[in-house]
Formats: C-alpha cells, sequence, structure tokens
C-alpha cells in the first residue's frame, strides 16, 4: 500500500522529505499519466508520495534588482499572467498543454519532470534560469543546466525540493520562441526553438540559441554563441550556413510516433533562418 | 405551419451536458464483475502453451472452449473468431477473458498470464489478396489503347474514428435470457451476433443501447466480438460482468479505415477522359469482416462526381497480420474521392488546361449513367453549387494570386457525392428494414432501432412524426432501442438513417394520422425497394444506390515556409442533402464531417510498426483542436428525394469525404508541388518541397 503525504507548509514538506522515502507530487499533471492504470482503480504509484499543491510559501512570484523567483508550485497559468515574468517564458507557457492542464501544473514539475520534450526547458536554457533547491539543513543554488543529469535524471537527493525557479534579469532587444508541434495547441513538441539577442552600439552584444526535443539535453552552447559576439548587425543576418554548420552536431534528433529526424533538423536550421531574419 | 427545417434543441442537449446521461461505464450493478482481455504478444504463430496464474475464489477465465455455439462473429463475411483457438493472427488477438471483483487484482493476475508461442513470419505486405472485384463499363479496359495516357498512384493513411468514448458493454442474466447494454450503432447486429455465439433462440437475447458517446462507424461490426465474449462469460459465470476498454486498449485493438492504394490510367482524346483504368488495393488486416463491401463502395466512385464512359474498374483486399479494419464514416468513398479528385487536378495539370474548368466540362448530369450503368435520377445542382463557391471564397482570382505570391497559401475545391442508404441491394434482400409505431391516447412512440450517438436522431425523428401529425414533440416518445420492444430497422450506418428508417416512419406516421380517432393501435411498415431500382451485385450492374447527395468544399490555407506546418484558415462547403429535417443539426454534422475530413487529409497519422499501432493514445493521435479549426461557412441546398421523409437524403457521411481533397489541393496551390498521399504532414511537404513534382 503507498502513502501519501499532503504538505501545508515548507517546514513540512522538508521534514516529510527527510524522514519519509517520498516522491514529490506538484500538479500531478504527469506523475498521474506516467502512473496510470485501470479507470476505477487507484493511480499505480510505486512509491509513497508527498502532496505539495497546498504550500502557500511557495504560491508567489517576486523580484529583486536582478532576478525573478518562481515559486514552486506556482501553477502555470499563474506564471502566464504575472508581468514580472520574462515574456519569451510566457509565450512558451501559452503553448503547453491545454488550459486545463495548465490550471493545475507547475514549471518545477516540468523541470523535475526532466523529458527532452518538456516545452518551458527550452526558454529556461536560453535565460540560464537556476534552481533553489532546499532540504531540512541546507539550501543550494544550482544553474538549470547542471540539474538536469539525462532523461528523467536530475540532480536532486532524496531530501530536497526545488523551492524557487530564479530568472535573471536582462534586457533583450529581441527574443523568439517557436513550438513545432503536431497541431497548432495541445500537443507534444516535435522540436522547439528559442532565440534571443541584445545589440551594443549595432553589434551583438550576446546572442542565445536553444533547441528542444532534439537531444537528450536542450541544446544551448554557449561557445558557438561566443564566437558571435562583436559581429555586426547586417553581417549576422547573412550567417544562417555557418551558424546552421555550427549547430549540426549538436542537434540530433531520433524518428518516433510523431516525427522524424530530417524534418527535425531541417526545421531546427530553417528556425534558425526566420531568427536571423527577425534581426 | 413552420418549415420542418427550422431548428428545435436537441432533446438530450441538457442530460448531455448537465453529465446526467448514463454511458456503459456509468452503469454498476450488485455483484458486477469486470473483465479483462487477455491478448497475444504476437503477431503471427501458435500458441504452445498458457500457463494462468492460481485463480482466487471468484475469479474466472473465459476461453473458445466455453462458447456454446460458433466460434465466429456473425459480420458480414464471418471469419473472426469470438477467441483464437491457438492461430495467432494480428498482434492482440484476444485469446481470453480474465474476469473477477476487483480490478487491483485483475490487474495482478493479468500480468501473470505467461504465454509460449511458435512464431511465424508476420504478412505485411499487401500481396495475399482474400477479395477481388472487377467490372467493365462501356468499352472497358480498350478505351485505353488509344489517346494519350496519363498515370499516377494515390495513397491514404489509416484513421482512427477517435469517438469520445471507447468500446464498452455490460450484461446480465435474466432466468432464460442474456441481456446486454452496449455503446453501439446496430442493435440487431449485436443480438444476432450474440445469438450464433450462444447457439440460443430469438427470445434469449436482449441487446440495449446505453448513450453512445460517439462512433463514426467504429461502433458497427466492433462491439458484436466483444459482445460475443462477454455474452459467453455471463453464460458460464453467471453474475453481472462489465468489459469497457481503457483509451489505449481501444486504439490498439479496434477496428480503423482501411489504408488504401489507388492506381489510376487515363486515357485522353480532345481533352477528355476517354477511358479511366483504376485499381484499388484496400489493407483489409487480419480477417476481412466489411472489407469487401468497403472496397464495393470505393469502386462504385471511382469516377468521382464525374460521368466517364469506358471504365476498367478493379479491386483487392489484402490480408495482413494487422489490426483488422472496417467502417468508419464514409466506408470506402473517402479514399477514392481523394485519389479521383486528385486525379483528375493532376490531369487538368498536365493537359494545361484550368483544372476547374475540366472538372466543370466532365461532371455528371441528371440522366447521366454512373460507374455501374446506374442512372443518376434526380436533378444535380452541383453547377448552380459550384457558381456560388465561387462567388463567396473567390476562389479563381485567389487561386492565381497565390500563385503568385511569396507567402504559401493555397485554395482548393473538391466535388464530390455520397450514395445514400447500403450499397447494391442490401436495403432489400439484407436489412429489410422495419419500423414501428404505437399510439395510445394522445401520445405517438416511435419503435425503431437506430441509434442516437451524437448525430440527433432522438431529436429529428420525434421532430419529424410531431410535424406530421401536427402535435407537440413532448407528445412523440423516442427512447433508446431495446430489441425486446423494437423492431429490426437496420443499423444506424451507411447514410440510411432518416432516409430509409426515417421516409418509412413517415409512411406509418402519415397512416397513423389518418387513423387518428381510433384510440391506440400499432402501425406496422417495412422496407419495399423502389421498383425502378435494380441491381445486380456479383456484376457491379444497375443503381447502386437510390438516391445521392453532393458536396462543394473550398478551403483556403497558409504553409509555414520554416516548419512546413499547416494552417487551415477557412472553410466554404455546400451540401445538397435533399431536404434538412433540422438545419442547426445538418450543419453540425457538416462541419464537425469536414473537420474530421480536413484533419485526415492534412493531421491526422496513424501507421503500425510490425503489426503495432504506434499513435496509441489521443497524445500521439492528433486531431484537430478549436485552435486547429476556422471559421466555417455552410450552405445547404434543397432537392428532394420522392421517398425520404420530405424529401431528405443522407447526411451523416457526405461531409468527411471532400474535406481531404480540397486541402490537398489547397496545400499544392500553396507549394506548387503534387500531393499524392494523405496525410499530408510537414514532414511530407518538406519532402516535396525538396523534390516534388511541379
Amino acid at each position: 500500500m503507498v502513502k501519501a503525504f499532503v504538505a501545508k507548509s515548507l517546514d513540512d514538506c522538508l521534514n516529510i522529505l527527510n524522514q519519509e522515502n517520498v516522491k514529490i507530487v506538484a500538479g500531478g499533471t504527469d506523475m498521474l499519466i506516467q502512473n496510470r492504470t485501470h479507470s476505477g482503480i487507484a493511480i499505480g504509484f510505486k512509491t509513497d508520495v508527498l502532496y505539495v499543491s497546498l504550500v502557500d510559501e511557495l504560491k508567489h512570484i517576486t523580484e529583486d534588482k536582478s532576478n525573478i523567483y518562481i515559486g514552486a508550485t506556482c501553477s502555470l497559468e499563474q506564471i502566464l499572467e504575472n508581468n514580472l515574468v520574462p515574456k519569451i517564458l510566457r509565450d512558451s507557457i501559452l503553448e503547453m498543454a491545454s488550459p486545463a492542464i495548465r490550471h493545475t501544473a507547475t514549471l518545477a514539475g516540468n523541470i523535475g519532470n526532466a523529458s527532452p520534450a518538456g516545452d518551458s526547458l527550452v526558454c529556461l536554457y536560453l535565460l540560464d534560469a537556476k534552481l533553489e533547491i532546499k532540504s531540512i539543513n541546507s539550501t543550494r543554488y544550482q544553474l538549470l543546466k547542471d540539474f538536469i543529469l539525462g532523461v528523467r535524471k536530475i540532480d536532486l537527493a532524496k531530501n530536497e525540493m526545488i523551492t524557487k525557479i530564479i530568472i535573471p534579469k536582462i534586457n533583450f532587444d529581441l527574443v523568439y520562441f517557436r513550438k513545432v508541434g503536431p497541431r497548432l495547441s495541445d500537443a507534444i513538441s516535435k522540436l522547439s526553438f528559442a532565440g534571443a539577442l541584445r545589440m551594443e552600439n549595432n553589434l551583438v552584444k550576446d546572442i542565445r540559441f536553444a533547441f528542444g526535443a532534439v537531444n537528450i539535453f536542450v541544446v544551448r552552447r554557449r561557445e558557438i554563441e561566443e564566437k558571435l559576439i562583436g559581429i555586426d548587425k547586417k553581417t549576422i543576418k547573412d550567417m544562417s550556413d555557418e551558424i546552421i554548420g555550427y549547430y549540426s552536431e549538436f542537434i540530433k534528433p531520433i524518428d518516433d510516433q510523431r516525427s522524424n529526424k530530417l524534418y527535425r533538423k531541417e526545421v531546427c536550421s530553417n528556425l534558425i533562418k526566420e531568427f536571423l531574419e527577425k534581426i | 405551419m413552420r418549415d420542418i427545417s427550422t431548428s428545435i434543441n436537441k432533446v438530450d442537449n441538457d442530460e448531455k451536458t448537465s453529465g446526467k446521461a448514463i454511458y456503459v461505464a456509468d452503469i454498476k450493478l450488485d455483484n458486477m464483475l469486470y473483465a479483462f482481455t487477455v491478448r497475444s504478444k504476437i503477431a503471427k504463430g501458435k500458441i504452445i502453451k498458457i500457463d494462468y496464474p492460481e485463480l482466487p475464489l471468484g475469479y474466472y477465465i473465459v476461453d473458445y472452449k466455453d462458447i456454446p455455439g460458433k466460434n465466429i462473429v456473425k459480420v458480414i463475411f464471418d471469419d473472426m473468431p469470438i477467441f483464437t483457438e491457438g492461430d495467432i493472427t494480428y498482434l492482440y488477438e484476444p485469446i481470453a477473458l480474465l474476469i473477477g471483483p476487483d480490478k487491483a487484482v485483475l490487474s495482478k493476475l493479468f500480468a501473470e498470464v505467461k504465454i509460449e508461442y511458435k512464431e511465424e513470419e508476420p504478412v505485411f505486405a499487401w500481396k495475399d489478396s482474400v477479395i477481388h472485384y472487377h467490372f467493365d463499363k462501356g468499352l472497358g479496359k480498350s478505351a485505353l489503347e488509344e489517346g494519350k495516357i496519363i498515370e499516377y498512384v494515390y495513397q491514404t493513411g489509416y484513421q482512427e474514428q477517435a469517438y469520445i468514448e471507447p468500446q464498452g458493454f455490460i450484461g446480465y442474466l435474466e432466468t432464460d435470457k442474456t441481456t446486454l447494454i452496449g455503446s453501439i450503432q446496430c442493435p440487431y447486429y449485436v443480438k444476432n451476433a450474440v445469438i450464433q455465439a450462444l447457439g440460443a433462440k430469438d427470445d434469449e437475447v436482449r441487446v440495449i443501447q446505453a448513450a453512445v458517446g460517439g462512433a463514426f462507424g467504429g461502433k458497427e461490426e466492433f462491439p458484436s466480438l466483444m459482445a460475443c465474449q462477454l455474452a459467453v462469460a455471463l453464460k458460464k459465470i453467471k453474475q453481472p460482468i462489465q468489459l469497457v476498454y481503457e483509451r489505449e486498449e481501444d486504439m490498439l485493438v479496434t477496428t480503423k479505415r482501411h489504408p488504401s492504394r489507388i492506381n489510376f490510367k487515363a486515357s485522353i482524346k480532345d481533352n477528355k477522359i476517354n477511358g479511366l483504368s483504376v485499381h484499388v488495393g484496400i489493407d483489409g488486416g487480419a480477417t476481412i469482416g466489411l472489407s469487401g463491401v468497403v472496397l464495393s463502395r470505393a469502386l462504385i466512385a471511382c469516377t468521382g462526381a464525374y460521368a466517364i464512359d469506358n471504365l476498367d474498374v478493379s479491386g483487392d483486399v489484402y490480408k495482413t497480420n494487422t489490426v483488422p479494419n472496417g467502417a468508419f464514416r464514409g466506408f470506402g468513398a473517402p479514399q477514392m474521392f481523394f485519389a479521383i479528385e486528385m486525379f483528375v487536378e493532376h490531369i487538368a495539370m498536365e493537359l494545361g488546361l484550368d483544372p476547374l474548368e475540366f472538372s466543370k466540362s466532365i461532371l455528371a448530369k441528371q440522366g447521366d449513367y454512373t460507374s455501374t450503368m446506374g442512372v443518376f435520377r434526380d436533378p444535380v445542382l452541383m453547377p448552380e453549387m459550384i457558381e456560388k463557391a465561387l462567388e463567396v471564397s473567390d476562389y479563381n482570382n485567389k487561386k492565381t494570386m497565390f500563385k503568385k505570391q511569396q507567402n504559401l497559401k493555397g485554395v482548393g475545391m473538391s466535388l464530390f457525392f455520397h450514395g445514400c442508404g447500403f450499397t447494391g441491394s442490401g436495403e432489400k434482400n439484407i436489412i429489410k428494414a422495419k419500423v414501428r409505431l404505437k399510439k395510445q391516447f394522445d401520445k405517438v412512440e416511435i419503435l425503431i432501432a437506430a441509434v442516437d450517438m451524437g448525430q440527433g436522431v432522438k431529436t429529428t425523428f420525434r421532430k419529424l412524426v410531431a410535424h406530421i401529425l401536427e402535435i407537440d414533440i413532448d407528445k412523440v416518445i423516442f427512447n433508446n432501442p431495446d430489441t425486446d420492444f423494437v423492431p429490426d430497422s437496420g443499423p444506424t450506418v451507411a447514410s440510411r438513417t432518416m432516409m430509409i428508417v426515417g421516409g418509412l416512419v413517415a409512411r406509418a406516421t402519415k397512416e397513423v394520422k389518418d387513423r387518428w380517432n381510433e384510440g391506440s393501435f400499432v402501425v406496422e411498415k417495412q422496407y419495399e425497394q423502389p421498383d425502378y431500382i435494380k441491381y445486380d451485385e456479383s456484376n457491379f450492374k444497375g443503381d447502386a444506390y437510390p438516391a445521392y447527395s453532393w458536396g462543394v468544399n473550398v478551403v483556403e490555407v497558409e504553409v509555414d515556409r520554416f516548419t512546413y506546418q499547416v494552417k487551415v484558415n477557412k472553410t466554404w462547403a455546400f451540401y445538397d442533402i435533399g431536404k434538412a429535417i433540422d438545419e442547426r443539426i445538418v450543419i453540425g454534422q457538416a462541419d464537425g464531417g469536414l473537420a474530421q475530413g480536413l484533419a485526415y487529409g492534412y493531421l491526422e497519422v496513424m501507421n503500425h510498426d510490425k503489426g503495432k499501432i504506434m499513435q496509441k493514445n489521443m497524445t500521439d493521435y492528433i486531431i484537430p483542436t478549436a485552435m486547429d479549426m476556422c471559421s466555417m461557412e455552410t450552405y445547404l441546398y434543397e432537392n428532394p428525394y420522392a421517398y425520404g421523409p420530405y424529401g431528405a437524403k443522407g447526411v451523416g457521411e457526405l461531409s468527411l469525404i471532400g474535406g481531404a481533397p480540397a486541402v490537398a489541393k489547397a496545400i499544392e496551390n500553396a507549394i506548387g508541388k503534387k500531393v499524392f498521399k494523405i496525410p499530408v504532414t510537414p514532414e511530407y511537404i518538406m519532402e516535396l518541397m525538396k523534390n516534388g513534382k511541379d
């Protein structure tokens, strides 16, 4: 028999995590699907679970001079409606799932799930998002890209939980997100793309590209981006073939029931072009 | 008095929108057991040995050895066993039911069933023909010996019905009677199949329709399989049992639309089609079932909406070790109309003619012969409908403009018909529909076997009777069919319900009206084929259908030049359905059908890998959401058919048929490349834009 704990406060959460061997359920929109059984019988959780969705302390979105802080149990819809949240992240959330799911699902859950097709991850990688991770006796901060270790693998100890998602404040001149799904809403991505650009004196100051669902991790290559810093606007717009070439070895999609690798690879290239056209 | 077409609220709006309607899964009976289906894990071979876990008290295994009657599901071509006796012909073929009171225990036991097989090489290629048809018209093949020859091949994929409610039954025994309540289209198909399975007498089986959450053809023949299995179990266990599929099980094992490959060859003389040769191959899956009838409908539709004098028509149903395919709204016509509409367009392009002008020049008219030498007896309104389509959609202007523009916009038009009712002599020789009206005091009860699966039968039939009798609709009773009370008015399929069954009900109602002052009495009517309809089934000669509904669809799309995704911007639809018994219900059917047809053309991908369906849930099988659909403009045309009530013809299937060719042509117009298969996915569009034919 599986035990279910319902936490009312963050202290509750951390205490239970410290004493019990539990899986954390926030919105549950993926956990319930992953553990589905027949209708009419209990969800087939394989371990004890800790429900955290009632924890109020984790439901706030705040800011300071340099960062936005999104509490771990904020629903996607709550994030979508909050103007503090960078537009590109809200753009990506708007394309996630259906309104019903968005009212329940959380950003922390999408991160903890660590699916290569997780839609929010692309923008979070692009924005250099960090996580606040707490246990009963520690608080640590980790870059999202270091937190995700593989497909459904994350760097989280048994007694830890994600408490906040931290997004650095950066003013971009251009942000662009494109989810390529099999239909126009409520679908799992075939691939997704996010791009951002900041210019200074007509030269590239910061340029970023991130690709989702085309490798086991979100593809973001700092070393490629750094090569492009200092290039002027006109030149960068004409560099699509070169940039596509740089990313080619990192974009390694697969064939599956949703699409094929040829399509995924070519559309990634096309979206680099589209982004550069917008500069 | 108001025109009967004037819309009223559907009579089941409240129970369905409030959640009060009772579906199979809502029914709980005392001492009810649940059934799980034990299935094969291989696509072809033989069972060597089955090891069932030790069953706790009150748990049962039911398999072929428990069948008192024939181990065959009575459909049209009877080749599907109720449970396999050891031969495996497709993945997930049913072997047994595992039955007991607790689903959690059943799940555990289910996982412990061990089956040893001797595997054989499964066949997935289309080479084992189990049904072959051929017919000629006019000069047949010899017309292909002269003139310019144009040849193309077209392919269509699977389509899943994706009904809202998965398949399900609940059953119980009442002394000698086996009673089944199901989510079904055809109460008497189920009843007759169960009688054969049990070796029972006619009055020992009772079938009742529960609220049906959509069907689209998927609940025509498949439910008979489940019902036979459940009936066998009831006889053995003698306790109520529920057999309801989960969505994934439903998508993996139930019948789908037949994938097809259609080869066309035309000879052209003086810019006209002199002769047409066509071969249609369809994948029947592991059993034949309805595949032969599906193939017939496809073959008969081979000229599309056009009149072509010389035909050489052939087709094959291929048996493969895949899930059996079966009935789906349109029944062979959607495959054929996609292919012929593309072919006529491609012929025109190759001849350097305007495709629409070419189509119009060969369009069938009243009095023309059909592909089987029947006659289009009623007026054909297509020229008028096309004119209107051109006017409201600005089609010609857009088509030229979009070709020149940088952005990938396109517009496409499809012309089509649907033969109403059963193909050939089915109504006369097989179905022999009967209807009954019971007048009691000031009320009239409609007793027919037609099922309301969302298409509005409960509303339109009550409305029909009330309208003829000039009484309030509340005085007309229509309960879900129960075979203990209703006569066999035939299955709820083939766009026949209002035209055929409604026609009979209207005749019976007129008699009730004449005898209104007699008090309480019963009126029965049986189908009589109009004298002029003669059909020779084995030679495909004569009138295959008593009447035809016609349609024109125009679709405007935009293809994304970076992602090749298709956005449907707008549709315009024109349907001649004789007469609408309720305009809003017809438009609901029409717009829903077009959405399903469009999606068949560009969105709904389903394929199998070594016999396993790859898109096994609604996450991976993509049907359109409201976001994918667009504004739809729909026009209905009146063109009464003498034997339909108020002139009504078939509605249900027509509107699905034109969507795929119209959207495929619109995509062609947008990208400037020829389309040869559906669904036209972004992956296919990418391929066409690189290597496609102009």
